[in-house]
């Protein structure tokens, strides 16, 4: 009987030290040596046809109920016609009254049906939340549509989720537990060091290797095209952003210098730890609304061809990832070679994009690490340089082209900071000017071939104005 | 957990479709707008729709939104405003833009269309007492008509002067020097419009989903 528990706990030693061992062997030794058993995409594939499966049984059982179960991949509600201009809108509306140029009561239904629209479908409001699928990933997370169809299915559905919750996440923390422990640790060893150079090229090795453990511990499987193109030193990268994650994405395959916020707590100990053995740019708070002070430090560490290429996100916002909002001109101000990269994530696998209304860092990342998988192409751009007469704002808008070209993302002129902020009233007057160039415009004709009318009509007008003043 | 997230019977959707006269699919869509644009909560505030950058373009923004808070558009005989709407009462408004069907008969298609000249009619009147008088008429002008810029105050003035005008002398013909012209009526209001083809162009011009698509390999 007092065997028991010995032999509970001998047991319990030795699963968890198989438990570490195989973890060793399989996921930190490989991320050290740079090697890979391809087992994360042998996983996906696994994934895929479960999947697969699992939608063709909906299929069946949605038939078997005579219940429409796909919606429509479109997120579109409006049809989106050829811009017409102002102009031609108003004169169609018209056009069944008189075509006479004057105010028409009739002009207020052109903005009364403009502004529904904009109400029932808009290009930015539905950005910022998470796109829906079109088929189940087993994550009732990601779809609300879903409900019980058939006993097999919630049986699976329900499998997922203990594997998930029980096997995935507890591995991954461990990992993800470990690399940030190592990454503290030999930073601090190696900025011991007095050789700066050897200093410099072991924290390259060190940051690398626990990068590459972190991507294990969210089991990111990445695909980078057009390794060519990678960001040289002496330069900026720039990239649509959707979640913190993406930084992890992209140091994987390279060294950047990160710049940011300076943090308090374990994100300050992990940027004092990264800062001490090579070139990062931490801003305390108040430094950042200093556009001088920033632009200054950034053109210092571009203008050291020693320094590694700065990670910037010119969207300022988290974006779901159908799209790309405007850039802020600061980062293309600066006078160096863009290297643009466009990241693309499957959300078949999970989804990626952090909803900071909804949800908190630590929740977010506890979400991420227990999704299947997270899946992305990352797209290594051709460099560009300002040429010739552009300003910054030009530039933007030619890089986030390219970006949202290559990643199949949607374009778009809108600043994600409105996810936040409001609209500045200077939209609506340029429309005011527009409708009043409209009427202007066209009076001015009138004008010109109807001065004799005026002189007669001014009495008239005397006498009518008397009805409109009684009501006063 | 979330098996059931969202479930809605059908009969659910019958009751709207009556009431409104959507189509289920236009109902499910307009559904997850309302979603989007409360936040995933039960009610939207005029908050929610003022953070639409889209309206912010929009130079009658504020007398659009009024309206959709507006009891009086929601067919019952309450006046008043609310200050949070529930999607019910979201798609009671909005269906005074629903698209007309094939199905459509002449009669629908003329109660359709007074229910938008109401729709429209309230806009300007906003003090709700039957009438569009001058200064109501000319807030709703001004809105649309540049404060800086291409129009001036006075000229945007003039204008509205001159519409009541015309409308004046439209409706009632024969106005003596001395008579006062107190505002435009709804029925006056119906008479100027008479000629205005509004239904095939004020209405929502809803994507046509009729065929589904299946969830194939997508190439990323």
């Amino acid at each position: 009987m007092t065997l028991f528990p010995a032999d509970n706990l001998l047991c319990l030693g030795i699963s968890i030290t198989v438990w570490f061992g195989l973890l060793f062997v399989f996921m930190i030794v490989p991320s050290v040596l740079r090697v890979s058993f391809g087992m994360r995409r042998l996983y996906m594939r696994t994934l895929l046809r479960i999947f697969e499966w699992a939608t063709i049984r909906m299929e069946i059982e949605a038939k078997k109920r005579n219940q429409e179960l796909y919606k429509p991949y479109s997120n579109d509600i409006i049809v989106k016609e050829p811009l017409s201009s102002l102009q031609q809108d108003i004169q169609e509306l018209r056009g069944c009254l008189r075509s006479e140029a004057e105010f028409e009561m009739s002009d207020i239904f052109y903005f009364c049906r403009r502004g529904v629209e904009s109400i029932v479908d808009d290009e930015v409001t539905k950005r910022f939340s998470a796109q829906e699928l079109e088929s189940w990933n087993l994550l009732t997370r990601s779809s609300y549509n879903f409900r019980h169809i058939s006993l097999r299915l919630t049986v699976l559905w329900g499998l997922g989720v203990l594997v998930r919750y029980g096997v995935l996440l507890p591995l991954r923390v461990t990992l993800a537990v470990t690399g940030i422990s190592l990454l503290l640790v030999l930073t601090t060893l190696v900025a011991v060091l007095p050789n700066t150079d050897l200093r410099f090229y072991l924290s390259e090795k060190i940051q690398m290797m626990c990068y590459r453990i972190c991507v294990r511990s969210l089991t990111a499987i990445i695909t980078y095209h057009n390794s060519g193109n990678k960001p040289q030193n002496g330069g900026i990268c720039v990239a649509n952003h959707t979640t913190p994650i993406d930084v992890i994405i992209l140091a994987n395959d390279g060294c950047y210098s990160l710049i940011g916020q300076a943090h308090g707590g374990l994100m300050g100990m992990i940027q004092r730890a990264m800062g001490r053995s090579s070139h990062h740019i931490w801003f305390d708070r108040a430094e950042v609304k200093d556009r001088h002070l920033v632009a200054k430090r950034l053109g210092d560490h571009v203008a050291d061809k020693t320094k590694q290429p700065i990670l910037m996100f010119p969207e300022g916002t988290c974006i779901n990832n159908t799209s790309v909002m405007m850039f802020k001109k600061g980062s293309f101000e600066i006078d160096c070679t863009v290297y643009p990269v466009a990241i693309k994530y499957d959300p078949r696998f999970g989804d990626a994009f952090w909803n900071s209304s909804k949800f908190g860092l630590v929740t977010y990342l506890l979400r991420m690490m227990s999704s299947w998988a997270i899946v992305c192409s990352v797209w290594y751009l051709p460099p560009m340089n300002r040429e010739e007469g552009e300003d910054a704002v030009q530039f933007a808008n030619r890089v986030k082209a390219a970006i949202a070209a290559q990643g199949g993302l949607v374009d778009l002129i809108w600043d994600g900071g409105l996810k936040r902020a409001k609209v500045k009233d200077a939209y609506k007057e340029e429309q005011q000017k527009l409708y009043s160039k409209v009427l202007v415009g066209e009076q001015d004709q009138k004008e010109q071939s109807g001065d004799k009318h005026l002189e007669d009509e001014s009495t008239e007008e005397e006498r009518n104005d008397q009805h409109l003043r009684k009501g006063q | 957990m979330g098996a059931s997230h969202g479930r809605t019977k059908p009969n659910e959707f019958q009751e709207l479709m009556d009431k409104t006269g959507f189509s289920a699919e236009q109902i499910k869509n307009l559904r997850i707008r309302f979603r989007q644009l409360s936040g995933n909560e039960e009610t939207i505030s005029r908050e929610n729709l003022d953070s639409i950058p889209a309206l912010a373009n929009n130079p009658i923004k504020k007398e659009i939104i009024d309206a959709i808070f507006d009891k009086r558009n929601q067919h019952e005989s309450e006046v008043g405003s609310f200050q949070e709407i529930g999607f019910e009462q979201f798609l009671m408004v909005m269906s005074h833009f629903r698209p007309p069907t094939l199905k459509t008969t002449v009669e629908e298609k003329e109660a359709l269309r007074k229910e938008k000249l109401r729709f429209l009619f309230n806009m300007h009147d906003t003090d709700n007492d039957g009438i569009i008088t001058l200064d109501e008429y000319r807030k709703v002008v001004e809105g649309i008509l540049s404060k800086s810029g291409a129009i001036e105050p006075e000229t945007a003035k003039g204008i509205a002067d001159a519409a009541m005008l015309e409308v004046a002398s439209t409706n009632v013909p024969n106005m003596a020097p001395d008579d006062f012209y107190e505002g435009i009526t709804f029925e006056h209001f119906e008479q100027i419009l008479k000629g205005l083809e509004m239904e095939n162009r004020m209405h929502i011009r809803f994507l046509d989903v009729g065929t589904t698509m299946r969830c194939g390999r997508s190439t990323s």
